[in-house]
């Protein structure tokens, strides 16, 4: 997948890590977004057996961006752990929050519920790992 | 696209009872439902059999997903109400609009969000069809066990017992019909209408007491093994093992067994 050249014009910075370090920590309180320029990284989940990978997001994948579109809290749901070397392009979150925030309710709605979605489906799918080991 | 806001339908409010499909999988559908009252579950059909993958409640929005994805796609899910809901539902030409004169960056990440929440989904059904795999054939070994165990001895008698799942209350009795009968467990039929709301599944523990002779009562915690479809109409058949039994109850059945 390549990224996308609208998204590489929010782009105000690129960051480097190395092979497993941590991106996102969840459970931390902060609303970076980001998007993957180089490498994959592993998505993981706390759970009562450890830290699970849930998933693993590439080039062109966002990272980061369910805290900024859910309403509410900016909790980080999960953790992010570089899968080899990472290049991530960090985006600039004021002119993205500025741009979210001008979307008509219904719309802002439609999309906080997606990521909702998102979050429970995550969750769903560690508790089943967790089960099935 | 111009506003054409008369050829928009209107917002329909929507009554669900129990268990009546709001959406179907696989359905060309277009419609975006709000939940405002009640709870509504989303399943995926596999292996024959519906899976569930969550459960909405007040506030939440289903069938957005068929939206994001666009128009040519069908339903990725079916939606059930869970308990009676009240649902609004509306035209997407009233976010369609809006949804276009989004800024790229969120059509995007929106877009993987869905792609996401399906893999999600996918991996949710996948893992639940190993495990329930995994319990037939722990319950297959349950089974085998219980009939090696009852091949030694069993009885073949038709008194009544009553019997109440371990978590009903106390002045709960469902009857059946005791139609062998072995150290081990026995086995019974129960009329269907008899079990009032109760569901049965294998595993489920109860608490049955039986006359084996005239004032010879018997009491025991068994477990449920298996289940089928009685030979008569209306009726099912339970086989049980039993798991506990005090050592006056197991005396009696002693007895009883050799008699």
């Amino acid at each position: 997948m390549t990224v996308n050249s609208q998204v590489l014009d929010y782009i105000a910075s690129e960051e480097s890590f190395l092979d497993k370090s941590v991106i996102i920590k969840e459970g931390s309180m902060d609303d970076w977004v980001y998007v993957i320029l180089e490498g994959r990284v592993k998505i993981k989940k706390q759970t009562s057996r450890g830290l699970l990978t849930i998933d693993t997001l590439s080039k062109g994948d966002f990272v980061g961006e369910m805290a900024m579109l859910k309403q509410g809290s900016t909790t980080r749901t999960a953790s992010v752990v570089a899968d080899g070397p990472v290049v991530l392009g960090l985006l600039d979150s004021v002119r993205l929050t500025k741009e979210w925030e001008a979307q008509p309710t219904r719309i802002k709605k439609l999309i906080s519920n997606l990521i909702q979605n998102l979050e429970e489906a995550t969750k769903k799918a560690a508790d089943m790992i967790v089960a099935s080991r | 696209m111009t506003k054409a806001k008369g050829k928009i339908p209107p917002v329909v409010k929507l009554n669900y009872s129990k268990g009546d499909l709001i959406i179907k999988e696989g359905d060309y559908g277009i419609s975006i439902y709000e939940v405002i009252s009640g709870k509504v579950g989303i399943f995926i059909e596999s292996g024959g059999t519906e899976k569930r993958v969550a459960i909405l409640g007040p506030g939440m929005i289903i069938g957005e997903m068929a939206f994001i994805a666009g128009s040519t796609s069908t339903r990725s899910a079916s939606a059930r109400a869970l308990e009676d809901c009240y649902l609004e539902a509306c035209h997407p030409a009233m976010l369609l609009d809006a949804y276009k004169k989004m800024p790229d960056i969120l059509r995007l990440i929106a877009g993987q969000a869905l792609k996401l929440i399906v893999r999600m989904n996918k991996m949710v059904v996948g893992l639940s069809l190993k495990q329930e795999q995994l319990q037939d054939s722990q319950t297959q070994e349950l089974s085998d066990q219980w009939e090696e165990k009852r091949k030694f001895y069993r009885k073949m008698v038709s008194p009544e017992c009553v019997f109440r799942p371990v978590n009903s209350p106390k002045d709960l009795k469902i009857r059946g019909r005791i139609r062998d009968i072995g150290k081990g467990g026995l086995q019974m039929t129960v009329k269907t209408s008899g079990l009032l709301n109760y569901t049965l599944i294998p595993g489920d523990e109860l608490f049955i007491s039986t006359y084996l002779l005239l004032d010879q009562k018997v009491n025991m915690t068994a477990k449920i093994i298996w289940m089928k479809k009685g030979e008569t109409d209306g009726f099912i058949s339970l086989g049980i093992a039993f798991t506990h039994m005090e050592s006056e109850d197991r005396k009696r059945l002693g007895f009883f067994l050799m008699a």
